[in-house]
């Protein structure tokens, strides 16, 4: 796979309230590659919001690079056609859409683009049918719930048709069943669109189905790699201020009550599966 | 505390009718002449003119009569007191007494003026209310901007306004619950609002809006922040889902409305005033 986000060296600073520089970032390098589903998860300040805003322009690094399909974010000529590319989710559906109905907030982003209206409304169309959204097209965005809002950002940023999608923890305003809404969404895009996913997740269930991830903290990578690797270092986890996933928690205290659980079974079909071969 | 429930701006009842099809800008040309000739109006065969002009648009974009006069509820008062100062307070040289207790005297031209000034925010209220209950927020403001398209020649951002008017529309409702989140907040924590007299009343309201003041400020930073992700960067190089058109029934409509502005000039010009 080619990587389609480097990020070499990247450090970022800023100045916090008090006077003082707070490095946010420190010699960070990594890449996103093409077509993947990757995580980035760490406790609250490790760094992993002010990383992902590094990659749509909405930050400049303040040494180092980030470049998007070979364009450098810190050239503003490029700002226009990275943020093409990589679309952004936030955390607060509320604060993240613009017009108060939902066909005409999916509009807003290929608006800007300065598309003809029928691309316009083709790119509308398809994003709504793609997030199963048709039946909410003219409903006004304050009957909505979370999710659902949720949903109809992701397809403002979907109608844009962008190569890479990134989500700063989408779901950490949702209810559970909004939540696994929103990640089924997100997994299938990937799938079937082959959209480029970064999550960005304190939820370790969400991480489990992704293809790679990374865990920050204090604003450096700290592990990297699949979850099934990641997730097999029991201390580092727990160090890093993060947790398990409930089926590996559980097949853990399975093995130790002598049940044979193969090692690394980190999500609930597998730990199904392992349980239903027993007999 | 309901404040969420009080809110009916832009009431919107949608339909499919002449009148709501009918382009936004035909509308709101329309809304702003009727507007014009009812500042001018002074005699009541006009007045029966634009009653008649009502009544027609009402029956054809059938808004039940109740929607388009309930908003009237909280005004009459207002107007009622208006048309007794101009009653009593009203008079012109030569004007006949109809009515006279203790210092207060009331006139025929009293009476009048009375008559005509309240008819007059009577209809202004219910032409407006006709165009946002047949045009949504949305056309409503599509229509503004392609209106205001020639004031950018002189400098003026119609667009970046438009779109401040957009976000505005949308947050109004955001706030009034979260408005309505923190003075429960508050009294959950003891605050009583309903308590002590004016002063204290006052004070009260500080810890309610001084928090959403600071939300409303971090919403807007986040915002901006997502607006800018999604491309967003000035009115510039924008263009539209939905561009409108005119069609033939604009045409009719505005023949229409011309028709009827000619008779009421032609009724404010030979109709000597009623005082």
């Amino acid at each position: 796979m080619n990587p389609l986000i480097e990020v070499a060296n990247l450090s970022y600073s800023y100045r916090a309230g008090s006077g003082n520089e707070v490095a946010a970032l420190k010699d960070i390098t990594m890449k996103v590659f093409e077509g993947e589903l990757l995580a980035i998860t760490g406790r609250n300040g490790s760094g992993k919001s002010t990383l992902a805003r590094h990659f749509n322009c909405l930050l400049t690094p303040v040494s180092g690079s980030v470049e998007v399909d070979g364009l450098s974010v810190s050239d503003k000529c490029n700002v226009a056609s990275i943020r093409r590319q990589v679309g952004m989710v936030f955390q607060n559906p509320d604060n993240q859409l613009v017009s108060s109905i939902v066909e005409e907030d999916i509009a807003f982003g290929p608006e800007n683009l300065g598309l003809p209206a029928e691309e316009i409304r083709r790119r509308v169309d398809w994003a709504l049918k793609t997030l199963n959204l048709k039946n909410l097209q003219y409903e006004s965005l304050n009957q909505l719930s979370e999710g659902q809002k949720q949903l109809v950002a992701i397809a403002g940023v979907l109608a844009m048709k962008p190569r890479c999608i990134v989500l700063d923890e989408p779901t950490a305003h949702l209810d559970p069943r909004s939540r696994r809404e929103v990640i089924k969404n997100a997994l299938r895009l990937n799938r079937e669109e082959g959209i480029t996913i970064v999550l960005l997740t304190h939820f370790m269930e969400e991480v489990t189905h992704c293809d790679r991830m990374i865990v920050m903290d204090m604003g450096e990578i700290k592990m990297e790699g699949s979850p099934r690797e990641v997730f097999d270092s029991e201390e580092k986890i727990i160090n890093l201020g993060l947790d398990f996933p409930v089926s590996a928690k559980l097949a853990e205290g399975l093995r130790k009550q002598g049940i044979r659980i193969p090692r690394k079974t980190i999500n609930a079909e597998e730990l199904i599966k392992s349980l239903c071969q027993l007999k | 505390m309901e404040l969420t429930k009080n809110i009916t701006l832009g009431v919107y009842l949608p339909g499919n009718t002449l009148i709501h099809t009918l382009d936004p800008r035909t509308k709101i040309v329309a809304t702003a002449l009727l507007i014009t000739l009812l500042l001018f109006i002074k005699s009541y065969l006009a007045y029966v003119l634009f009653l008649i002009l009502i009544i027609a648009i009402l029956i054809i974009a059938t808004i039940p009569p109740g929607y388009a006069f309930c908003g009237l509820k909280p005004m009459l008062p207002i107007l009622l007191l208006m048309w007794i100062f101009q009653l009593f307070l009203y008079s012109t040289p030569g004007a006949t007494v109809i009515f006279s207790w203790w210092i207060f005297s009331a006139t025929d031209a009293g009476l009048h003026m009375g008559n005509l000034i309240s008819m007059r925010v009577l209809f202004l209220f219910t032409v407006t209310t006709i165009l946002t209950l047949t045009t949504s927020i949305v056309s409503l403001t599509d229509g503004l901007e392609s209106l205001l398209n020639p004031l950018k020649k002189i400098g003026l951002p119609t667009q970046e306004l438009v779109m401040t008017m957009i976000i505005a529309l949308r947050f109004v409702l955001i706030l009034a619950e979260e408005l309505d989140k923190i003075i429960k907040a508050q009294m959950a924590r003891g605050v009583a609002f309903d308590r002590g007299n004016f002063i204290q009343k006052t004070r009260n309201l500080f810890p309610v809006f001084l928090p959403l003041f600071i939300n409303a400020f971090k919403r807007a930073e986040e915002l901006i922040v997502a607006m800018e992700a999604r491309s967003y960067s000035g009115g510039k190089g924008r263009t539209k889902m939905k561009t409108l058109h005119m069609g033939r029934l604009d045409l009719l409509a505005g023949l229409f409305m011309l028709l009827f502005s000619v008779l009421v000039v032609y009724l404010i010009l030979t109709i000597p005033p009623a005082i």
